[in-house]
């Protein structure tokens, strides 16, 4: 099962963003709906529907989705550096480490 | 955050948590209202029977019958966080047998958008009149009240007495047959 789903996911696209671009993408969308959502309340609060308040967050909430979800380059400009691959030669060491940071999201 | 579908789950997550809070909101905003409102009730004609009741086995009981003028304007109480009004007259009084009687002869649903002006002239009750037992003939205070239940987008149900009742006084005779 699980080497069907990888393969069916190495079909897609990919969609991975850098850490530095989801933390942007997270705080856009926050302010997005932030936005929207005080929007909706006045509107709705106006013309006394709050099917007007639903309605203009889910607008919001389109805006935001096309704005974070797919993986723009701008969510890609800080890539991790990661250290080159280093073969060790000396005989009996088999020791290929690739000292690369360990995956912690830097917030 | 780093594949669509968590992020899909973020944004989704934060969208019903915003809503959630704008609806309790919505419901902060109405909660100083008070629901007040004045009702005329009037009975043109009043009538008493007897019959056996089919509900209950077939048992005798008083049958009361009044046709109604009901003059309300309920459209003050509407705003945004009212989904419909239910309103219902309902006639109390005391007999010997039980201390509180209380029977619902008329009810009508006003959803948000439909006019709420109730203008109404010699209708027929819309339920049976039925006592239990005979406490009906001659009983010299059966109140008609107009209720309302306020039913909110969010918030508490409530359920208000209209300012206005009015006060009937049964026939001491019984119809026979048909009035």
């Amino acid at each position: 099962m699980d080497s069907l789903i990888n393969a069916l996911k190495s079909r897609l696209p990919p969609s991975h963003m850098d850490f530095e671009g989801q933390r942007r993408a997270e705080t856009a969308f926050q302010w997005v709906l932030g936005i929207f959502a005080t929007i909706g309340f006045a509107c709705g609060y106006a013309y006394q529907q709050f099917s007007l308040t639903v309605y203009i967050l889910g607008i919001g909430f389109a805006i935001a989705a096309l704005l974070t979800l797919p993986p723009w380059p701008m969510y890609r400009r800080n890539p991790l550096k990661w250290q080159p691959v280093r073969v060790n030669n000396t005989a009996g060491e088999n020791d290929v480490s690739v000292g690369a940071k360990s995956s912690r999201k830097d917030k | 955050m780093n594949t669509f579908l968590s992020r899909l789950n973020s944004l989704f997550a934060m969208t019903m948590t915003v809503l959630a809070g704008l609806t309790f909101c919505c419901f902060l905003s109405t909660v100083h209202h008070t629901h007040h409102s004045i009702a005329k009730l009037d009975t043109p004609s009043v009538l008493v029977r007897q019959a056996p009741d089919y509900m209950i086995g077939h048992e005798i009981n008083d049958l009361g019958h009044m046709t109604l003028n009901i003059d309300a304007d309920l459209n003050h109480l509407f705003n945004w966080n009212v989904k419909q009004l239910f309103v219902y007259i309902t006639a109390h009084y005391k007999t010997e047998k039980n201390a509180f009687n209380q029977v619902v002869l008329w009810d009508k649903i006003i959803r948000r958008g439909e006019s709420a002006r109730l203008q109404y002239s010699r209708v027929n009750p819309k339920y049976y009149f039925w006592d239990d037992g005979f406490g009906l003939r001659g009983n010299p205070n059966v109140t008609l009240a107009l209720q309302y239940n306020v039913i909110p987008n969010s918030g508490r149900l409530l359920n208000i007495y209209a300012e206005g009742r009015h006060v009937v006084s049964m026939p001491e005779n019984y119809i026979k047959g048909r009035a």
